[in-house]
Order: structure tokens, then sequence, then C-alpha cells
């Protein structure tokens, strides 16, 4: 009764988890007043309508860049943190609103492996303890009551060492009663992933597992994972901010961005040929290790924007370089228009007229601001003249620019609904695929 | 031309309970100026402290000897006040995390008021002046220069810390990872913006990083450590195409890239540095180590123009 043998793998191809519609929204922490005033709840869409099904054997790969929402995803998935709607399902059981005892025993078939292998492990425990802790937290369930008994060590010891046998943590005997304070990165983070075969979970999540190792080990990690899970049909979902390492490792891919899946599918498709822009992107910024083959590259603008009022349409469409009228464009992308516009000192005429930028106030589709009668007429001018130099897509997406009463408006047309599509073995979202 | 920096059989021992750690030995580098000059290695390897060992940043009691020639002149004797007065105006650093730089109470504003002032003699107007200028430069509006570290984001604080990095105008900057803590677009933005910097200043950049990717894609040459030893410099094409040191051979094979075929690692850990191995420091872990590996140091060698590996079998990769 040692190692992982005696586990009969799920049949390959079962569905082992799927995530239906997940959302999950943590609340802002505000003063009590505030929160008072606030018309509408607010809070940060961490993930907003995920959906994907992950078959047994198979390695689903989540991709996307730090506040995407994957390593909320990942925990939602072994329910670390509560999804707020949609259900989660588990080797076809809900498990979305599990708890207590039902859940803890649910949890000996899906493991969590973190980014820090030092940070996971206790400093003042000793390797082959901190392996064998999870049989004594759950000694129980393999048929062995008496847990101060003599036979339970020794089972545990040996368990513990074919393990470590397993994940390449030789000598086993040596390396047994040392602290993770002697084990160098690769090694501990062996020694974590050992610690997360031992109960034999059918599903493991793999959140940045080798981004903190030296490139040097990292493909040795890398390996040790995808033998793991040709010898005992494991089930990885494995999130990672790096699409060459998930190209090794992945069969299918999962790009995220500001908590919605933008492309999912076959990972060879989604290299060979990526459909949405981001995943374009993504891929484009990955260096090639090869100095005649350096390129300028197009790169989206800025940076990710805030998830507590993500954009409205499409999430990417401000920063896409792929954008049309219709992706979403709204009132507060005018207002970032403008306000790029006025900091170029160039313009610094147009301070005068349409300044300054915090006069603004964008709701929904409107961008408005309140100005002097005799000046109302001049900044609708201004504005349209302005907006040449505006990306095509956002100024074909403007209705009107007009002057009401004290007030300068600007409309945007509303954006086509935005609806997730087949694109041959993939699902994409995004309006040039519609 | 004479090099902008020269660093000298440059030895660093930090001082611990179990005994002094040789992060740094006999270590020789120059930078020309104008040029990008990756310095890669993986953790334990020195990088770091050599950016320290330059800055005379490096901590109390630690060892240091050999030389740091910087514009000819030996800085490992500088005076504290002359010391100041280079850092910044002369030698600049960009951290891998911008938090560490920035302190959370001041305003991006106070911070290059500080920066200015405290080098140059000239009027707080004049330096708020500046300040904009730079700020703006890194394509951050202006109006945002009242605001505190905490209310921006991650590559806008990176661009910040290179504002202020740049904003004495130094001949020399050293970036230490400076992208690590990135999202990998932001960090590709940030890469584009050091090359345009480098090229409108002349500016000399050593650029320390893990990612070999990222100096193939920026860096003129490179310089390889291992284990607290230089055992690879050249350009970078030469070092990227025609690897001499078994070392850099085994950590290009290892870079996980879009093209890879086939997963490669080195066997082995880095070593202990309070108890180096002798001769090669590298030859545990060598593949194609012989006797003399571990019984002599391998001097360094240019094997080609330019080109230098400390490897006793490096004209066997040529």
């Amino acid at each position: 009764m040692t190692g992982l043998e005696e586990r009969s793998p799920p049949e390959l191809g079962d569905e082992i988890l799927r995530l239906d519609n997940v959302n999950v929204h943590f609340p802002v922490k505000m003063p009590f007043v505030q929160r008072l005033l606030q018309r509408e709840e607010v809070v940060v869409h961490a993930v907003d309508g995920v959906s994907f099904s992950v078959r047994a054997g198979e390695i689903l790969g989540l991709v996307g860049e730090s506040g995407c929402g994957k390593t909320t995803v990942g925990r939602a998935s072994v329910r670390l943190v509560n999804p707020t709607s949609g259900r989660i399902f588990f080797a076809g059981q809900d498990i979305s609103k599990l708890g207590g005892r039902n859940l803890r025993v649910l949890r000996r078939k899906m493991q969590i492996i973190f980014q820090d292998p030092h940070a996971s492990l206790n400093p003042a425990m000793t390797i082959g303890r901190a392996i064998g802790h999870p049989l004594w937290i759950h000694g129980a369930a393999f048929g062995l009551q008496n847990r101060g008994s003599e036979a339970f060590g020794k089972w545990v010891q040996q368990r513990v060492l074919s393990t470590m046998r397993e994940v390449g943590l030789t000598p086993e005997g040596q390396l047994f009663d040392k602290f993770p304070g002697d084990l160098s990165g690769g090694q501990k983070q062996r020694a974590v992933i050992a610690r997360a075969l031992i109960l034999g979970p059918s599903l493991l999540v793999v959140d940045e597992g080798v981004s903190m190792l030296d490139m040097s080990i990292r493909a040795k990690v890398l390996e040790l994972m995808i033998d793991l899970k040709r010898h005992h049909g494991l089930t990885y979902l494995f999130i990672t901010h790096d699409l060459a390492a998930a190209k090794f490792v992945c069969d299918r891919i999962a790009i995220m961005y500001l908590g919605r899946i933008v492309e999912i599918g076959p990972a060879r498709d989604i290299y060979s040929d990526p459909k949405h822009p981001y995943t374009k992107a993504l891929l484009q910024v990955i260096p090639i290790p090869d100095p005649d083959k350096r390129k300028e590259k197009v790169l989206p603008r800025g940076e990710v924007p805030d998830a507590v009022h993500p954009p409205s349409g499409c999430r990417f469409h401000p920063r896409c370089p792929a954008v049309l009228a219709a992706c979403g464009w709204e009132g507060r992308d005018f207002v970032d228009f403008l306000d790029d516009h006025l900091s170029d000192p160039k313009q610094a005429g147009d301070e005068s007229i349409l300044g300054p930028i915090e006069g603004w106030r964008a709701d929904g589709l409107v961008a408005m601001m309140k100005a002097e009668p005799e000046n109302v007429e001049k900044a609708v001018e201004r504005v349209k003249a302005i907006l040449v130099g505006a990306p095509t897509a956002m100024t074909q997406a403007i209705a009107s620019v007009s002057a009401q009463n004290r007030t300068v408006m600007l409309r945007f047309n509303p954006p086509n609904e935005l609806r997730q599509t087949q694109v041959q073995d993939r699902v994409v979202e995004c309006l040039l695929y519609q | 031309m004479e090099p902008l920096l020269q660093v000298q059989d440059l030895s660093v021992h930090y001082k611990t309970r179990r005994g002094f750690v040789r992060a740094l030995e006999e270590f020789k580098l120059d930078a020309l100026q104008g040029e990008t000059l990756g310095v890669v290695g993986e953790t334990g390897c020195g990088k770091s402290t050599l950016g320290k060992a330059i800055l005379g940043i490096l901590p109390a009691g630690t060892q240091v000897e050999g030389k740091v020639l910087f514009r000819g002149r030996d800085l490992t004797h500088l005076g504290n006040q002359m010391y100041r007065r280079l850092r910044g105006e002369e030698i600049a650093l960009i951290f891998q995390d911008p938090m560490t730089r920035l302190n959370p109470l001041m305003t991006i504003m106070d911070h290059f008021v500080e920066e200015i002032q405290d080098h140059e003699s000239v009027s707080s107007a004049e330096a708020r002046s500046r300040a904009r200028e730079a700020l703006v430069s890194m394509g951050i509006h202006e109006s945002r220069i009242k605001n505190y570290p905490h209310e921006f984001s991650g590559g806008m604080r990176q661009r910040i810390m290179i504002a202020l990095a740049i904003v004495l105008k130094p001949s020399l900057l050293i970036a230490d990872e400076p992208t690590t803590s990135l999202d990998v677009i932001v960090e590709s933005q940030i890469l584009g913006i050091l090359q345009d910097l480098k090229r409108a200043y002349h500016m000399s950049v050593l650029l320390i990083t893990h990612n070999l990717g990222i100096v193939a894609e920026v860096c003129d040459r490179v310089a390889v450590l291992y284990a607290g030893k230089l055992v690879e410099l050249g350009p970078v094409r030469n070092v990227f195409h025609k690897p001499l040191h078994p070392y850099t051979q085994g950590l290009l094979a290892s870079i996980i890239h879009l093209e890879t075929r086939e997963l490669h690692s080195i066997e082995g850990s880095p070593p202990d540095l309070i108890a180096p191995p002798s001769g090669c420091r590298f030859h545990p872990r060598c593949p194609y180590a012989q006797s003399i590996c571990v019984e002599k140091v391998p001097p360094l060698v240019e094997f080609e123009p330019g080109h230098f590996a400390a490897c006793h079998f490096g004209d066997k990769f040529l």
C-alpha cells in the first residue's frame, strides 16, 4: 500500500471539472458613510461569467496578465474562494455550495500548488513531515482509525518516501529529515508537488508553479508534471502568465483578460493561429532568444484597467490594436483621449476651451462638460476638430457632439452585443469573428 | 576609447554566521560608453552584488577587494560625500520593485525636487519644471505629479522610477531586473522606453537580468555569470549563436520560448558559495568536465575578437 498506484485513474475524457457562468466579485472596502451614499455596490469583478470544462487527464492552461482573474478561477475551482454566482461541478457533483465536512472530503481529490515553494512550506517542519502531513489530517479516510499507532506512523513514512522518489526528491532517506531551508528552490517545489500528490488527487491546480524557479531547472519541474500526468492520469489546471511554458504542458488554453475568457481552444491552434487580438499581443511579446530576430512590436496601449469598473462591450477595446466602432466605446474613452490630448504641450491652447479635464463627466455612452453659454458652441466645434486625431474606430462610434443648454454633450452609439463565437475548434469572444 | 566603467579583479565576500559567502570572485568587466550590457545569471550568481558594489551600497562588514574604475577613478575608496554626489548624477539605479525606491508618504513631485536639489543648487521652481518635463517624457500626465506612489499602476510606477533615475542625466544606468515584477506587455513597453533613452542620451545601460530573451532583444553585449565568476562575455550575436562556455550553452538551451522543440535543463544545482568547488566552479555540473577542470581555475581567454570565455576547452566550441 505505497505510492499512488492504488488509485484507478478516471476514464480519460470524463468531465472532471466544469465551471458554469461563474462570477467572483470581491467587495471594495470603504468607510461606512461612503458606502451609504453609494448608489450601487462597489465590487471588484475578479471573475465575470466564466465557463469551461476540463476532461480527466487533460491539462488546461489559464493564461493572462496579473489581475485577469486566473488565480481566482483556480481558487474557486477548489473552493478556496466562494463563487458569487454560477455553479462549479467536480466529477459531476455541484460543489459550489458545499461546505464543512463534505468539502473537506472533496479536498483529498483536489489539490493546489502555489507559486512560491518557500512560502508554501513551514520552515520549522521537516520535509518528510510536511509531505506526510495531509495523511495525518485525512488518515481516517484511508481506513486507518488509530492515528497514534506505530503502524500508522510506519505506513505514512513508507508512503512519503515512495512519493519523494516519484517526484525525484532523492536521496529520499537523507532529505526526509531536512528542513525547507536546506533545500534548493527546485527541490522545495518538488516537495510541494509531493505533498499535493500524497493523497492521490485527481485534479491539481498549479498556480504559476514554475515562475519563481531558475531557468535551468524550470524545464525539469515541467517535465515532472507532464510525467506525473502520464503515469497517474492526473488532470491539471495550469495557471500561468507565460505562454511559452504553457505551450509545452497544455492540451488546451484559455486566455483570460479582466475576468473574462476571451479565447479558449486546443493549444496547437491557439499558438499557430491566434484569433483574439489580445492573444496575438501576448504571443508577440514573448522574447525570442535570437539577436537576429529583433523586430519592432505593435503593443497594446497602456495597462490593464481597473476591474471595479471594467470597460463596456469588449473589455480589451480601449487597448486593442484591431478595435472596431461597435466594440464598446463609451464616454470615459473620450475623456481619456482628451486627457492625453491636453497633456500634449503642443495643444496648450485647447486647455482654455476644453479644459480642465476634471470638468468632464462620463456617464455610460455620454461624455459631457458644463460651459459658459458663450463658450458652448466653440467647445463643440473644437471637440469635432480634435476628433480627427482620435482612433478611427472611436470617431466612427460617435453618434453626436452637440450643445445642450450650457453643456457640451458627446454621445456614442451603443455597442454591438458581444457573444462567444465558435471559430473552428475554439471559442472566441471578439466582434471580428461574430 | 576608454571604457566608462572598469571592474578589475573585484571580489566581494559577505560575512555570515556560517562563514564568508564568496558572492563575486576576481571579477572583471568593462562597460563602454553608450552600450547596453546585459549581465545574466541565475539566483545567487552575484549579478545584483555587482550592481551594489558599483554603487557602493554593500552591507557593512562586507569584504571588498579589487577596483571599480568609473571614468578612470576608483570607486572602492571613494568617501561617502563623493559617492553621494556620484549616485544619481553619474550612476543611477533602477530597482526591480519601484516601491523600494518610492516613498509612500511623498508625492511624485517631492521625489523629483528632492533628487534634483540634493545634487544641484537650483530654485524650487526650476526643479519643479524639470520634474514635470521628466514625467511627461515618460508618458505620464503632468497633472498627476502631485499624486502619491500608490495612486499609480505598476507600469506607471516603473516609468516614474526611470524618470527619477534619468532626471540628472547620468552616464551609467544600472537596471537590476527592471521588468521582472511587471506584466509581459508592460515589460515590453518598458524595455522599449529604456532603448529610446539610451539612444537619446547616449547613456550606458547595465541591464541585470535572469531573462536571456530580454538580453537577446535589447543588449549589445552580454556578460554571463556563474557562482560569482564571469564565465563568458561578448557581443550578443556571438554569445547566442556560438556560446563557448558549457554553462552558457546549457542556459541558452534551457530557455523556453515559442520555438522550443524539446525541454532542456542543467543537471544539479548551483554550488554553495561559502565553499565553492575547486578549479572551474561549474565543473560538478559540466558535461565535459576533465581532471584539469577540478584542479585549475580557467582564465578568461579571448577566443575570438571581443568574445571571452573562462573554459579550459573553449576553443573546442569555436
